[in-house]
């Protein structure tokens, strides 16, 4: 069943009229050239591109400039926050001077009252004494009162004899009625006597009650005595809390005024407040090592070659900051440097490099 | 304006790409009226053409197994048409010609090379039966396969019938893995719809079948294709299709009609074949756009869909990937696009696992750098094509001696 065939010639293909021809080879040939061009571009871009990601990857000074606003949100934010922490100092400010005034008050209050303390016990020690001194003398008057009144009453007891007898000798018609009323009125009076005599001696005996004991007085002198002394504890335990407020709002005062320092050390700071326009860039921590107060920055016209120096870093900032990577679009910690720079165009570049030229041109 | 309308178009394409897949997936299941009905009592005669260059033994493997096909052997023949090669490929027609007497073996020779197309055209010549089969010469076929492919032409609108391409070597290297997973993929779910409005755009070239009349219907247009004068040698597959398409007739793709075929192992052939086809995609965007009203009223909303968003995403993909690349170089490198292939790869290995063992892949997660070809594919296959318009380089077979004299140069 094999059956070669015959060798195929090559089909006749009906060739193009001349004009036609010419057009196509005009058409062909722009089109390589265009094709040429575009491979190599595209050849060179590929080849840009890869330089560019490696020399990135490997370059430890660049830093990317970066523009602060006075409208930045974060330059506001920081106005607002720091705009805040001088209200508070202020406000701290004025509740420490009441404190201190209450303090100042309540000391002198304390002083005041703590003068009284000594005098009223001297008055109470005096009273004391004087009592003690006179209590005796009143409680032997009271013993010699009690022991007269005694006897006056022996002698009152035989006056109702008396009285008998002159009632039986008016009856006998032995004295008049004028004698006998003078004797009985004598006799009244006698016994007036001897209860006035009495009542002297209760007196007596409620002055040696007073004088030797501790009666109601004395103890309304002594509740006045610990009021005043509680009054004292009391100011005592208000000075201590006022005078730790005090210590408190002191101390917050100054770490407010501490966090003010510190702030207006940050560039946020510096763009919000300052009147001219300050340039900053952000560097990645790798690169921390190029930058230095005081070294050459470099702007380039082709992102890395054609290099010339723009200016110097003239403070580098403390603080942590998160931006994109310029060409990665990774996220990447680093900090921010102000630079200055004699063209300000500079501060537009996509990167800028620090301390030398990235490609040594 | 310019990038959101450029994303938009991509997403557009992206979001008809994976419509296509789970449109796949939904009919394969649910709808079975997609399957064309075969009509296995129809046994029209064959001639398998098989144009050869520069494929060395591997020719005689490849008639070796059509003579082992199904079909009845006092019904076809292969056309074995040598394209001028420089090796001993013609050597080994001439064997198999001689040791596989039980089918009919034409073996022919072109005075001078001339390419796939021109190739398969002179063989065309030779033959006389009802259906051509038009082969290449590295693959290896299932016995079933013309039965499979005749039977399809029961249905008289269908005018192109294809066969399922397999992979012979998915474990040589990641590369052929990787093309094991996209081949299976390409042609067990993003040609189902396809396969279902009976528009299939590309029938591959490993396994084409076509009515002999509209293969001579066509094939003048086939020998006049030139760009600007030069004359186009390749993508005569995709050029096939398009012309069956736009002369009314239907396509379909039988994926039990098998056939086996060594893809490329390195990198380096792998693109060289990549860029001759995105030529050939290139190519047809143009002629489709040229004709789009034609294609408009001819042909199905699919067709038309596939021909123009499937090119069009693949030169809007270069601008995307670029801006891409400019705006965050490392988005690629993040662990979504790994993680997405990682994921893909692995269902899909499992499927292939189950219904093509022979296809299975000894390690799936290989897939995971598609991510890297992914990026290479878009980024520089579709400049470069778009660039070499005027090559007729075929690209992986050209023998350095025959490169310089080639004029069109070979086939597969």
């Amino acid at each position: 069943m094999a059956t070669p065939t015959a060798n195929t010639p090559p089909a006749e293909t009906k060739k193009p009229p001349a004009k036609q021809s010419l057009h196509y080879k005009i058409v062909i040939t722009v089109y390589r050239v265009f094709a040429i061009i575009v491979l190599y571009g595209v050849l060179a871009g590929i080849f840009s591109y890869a330089f560019v990601m490696g020399f990135y990857a490997l370059s430890r000074s660049w830093a990317a400039p970066l523009i602060l606003s006075a409208v930045d949100e974060k330059s506001l934010d920081f106005r607002d926050k720091l705009v805040t922490s001088q209200q508070t100092i202020e406000d701290l400010k004025v509740d420490s001077n009441k404190l201190e005034s209450g303090i100042a008050e309540m000391r002198k209050h304390r002083g005041a009252l703590l003068a009284l303390e000594p005098q009223l016990r001297d008055a109470i020690e005096r009273e004391q004494t004087h009592n003690h001194a006179t209590g005796q003398e009143l409680a032997d008057l009271d013993h010699q009162k009690q022991a007269d009144n005694l006897r006056t009453e022996k002698v009152l007891a035989q006056l109702k004899e008396v009285e008998s007898n002159i009632n039986k000798d008016l009856a006998a018609g032995l004295i008049t009625k004028g004698d006998a009323a003078t004797q009985l009125a004598a006799l009244n009076q006698a016994k007036g006597a001897y209860t006035d005599s009495k009542i002297a001696e209760v007196l007596l005996t409620d002055s040696v009650l007073d004088k030797t004991t501790n009666g109601t007085n004395s103890l309304d002198v002594l509740e006045k005595q610990a009021e005043l002394r509680s009054e004292a504890a009391q100011l005592d335990v208000a000075i201590n809390v006022s005078e730790k407020q005090l210590e408190e709002e002191t101390r917050q005062i100054d770490r407010l005024r501490q966090a003010i320092v510190t702030a207006k050390q940050s560039p946020y700071y510096l763009n919000a407040t300052g009147g001219q326009q300050l340039y900053f860039a952000f560097v990645p921590y790798d690169n921390q090592a190029s930058a230095v107060a005081g070294s050459p920055i470099y702007d380039c016209y082709l992102n890395m070659v054609a290099c010339r120096k723009v200016g110097t870093v003239s403070q580098i900032f403390a603080g942590e900051e998160d931006a994109i990577h310029p060409i990665f679009k990774t996220q990447i910690r680093g900090f921010l440097i102000r630079m200055n720079l004699d063209h300000a165009e500079s501060a537009k570049s996509k990167t800028v490099f620090l301390n030398r030229k990235p490609l040594l041109f | 304006m310019a990038p959101i309308l450029l994303w938009l178009i991509m997403v557009l394409c992206l979001v008809i790409s994976v419509v296509k897949y789970l449109m796949g997936i939904i009919l394969k299941f649910i709808h079975p009226g997609i399957k064309i009905q075969k009509d296995y009592s129809y046994q029209p005669t064959v001639s398998v053409l098989m144009p050869c260059y520069n494929e060395g033994r591997t020719v005689y493997e490849t008639i070796e197994s059509i003579s082992k096909s199904n079909y009845p052997n006092d019904k076809f023949e292969v056309i074995a048409q040598d394209d001028c090669s420089v090796d001993d490929s013609y050597e080994w027609t001439l064997k198999a010609q001689r040791d596989f007497t039980n089918i009919r073996i034409r073996t022919g020779r072109n005075e001078v090379n001339s390419g796939k197309a021109r190739t398969v055209c002179n063989a065309l010549h030779h033959s006389s039966a009802e259906i051509i089969i038009s082969i290449d010469s590295d693959c290896i076929f299932h016995p079933d396969a013309i039965v499979e492919l005749t039977s399809c032409f029961g249905e008289p609108r269908i005018g192109s019938v294809g066969g399922r391409v397999g992979v012979r070597n998915p474990n040589d290297s990641v590369i052929t893995a990787i093309q094991s997973v996209i081949y299976f993929a390409a042609f067990q779910l993003y040609k189902v719809p396809e396969n279902w409005t009976r528009s299939v755009c590309c029938i591959s070239g490993c396994l084409f079948a076509i009515r002999r009349e509209l293969l001579l219907e066509i094939e003048p247009a086939i020998r006049a294709r030139h760009w600007f004068g030069i004359p186009v040698n390749q993508g005569e597959d995709r050029f096939l299709t398009h012309q069956t398409l736009l002369r009314g007739y239907g396509t379909y793709i039988n994926n039990d009609a098998l056939c086996w075929t060594t893809v490329p192992s390195t990198l380096s052939v792998l693109f060289k074949q990549q860029l001759r086809w995105r030529r050939s995609i290139v190519r047809d965007f143009f002629y489709t756009l040229r004709t789009l009203p034609q294609h408009v009223w001819k042909l199905h909303p699919n067709s038309v869909f596939t021909l123009v968003l499937t090119p069009l995403g693949a030169l809007i993909g270069v601008l995307v990937v670029v801006t891409m690349l400019s705006l965050d170089p490392l988005a690629w490198a993040g662990p979504v696009p790994i993680i997405t292939a990682l994921g893909i790869g692995a269902i899909l290995s499992w499927v292939i696992k189950k219904y093509s063992a022979r296809e299975a892949l000894a390690h799936p997660l290989v897939f995971g750098t598609y991510v890297a070809w992914s990026l290479v594919s878009s980024l520089f296959l579709t400049p470069l094509a778009l660039c070499t318009m005027d090559s007729a380089d075929w690209g992986t077979r050209t023998k350095a001696e025959q490169r310089e004299a080639a004029l069109g140069n070979s086939n597969s």
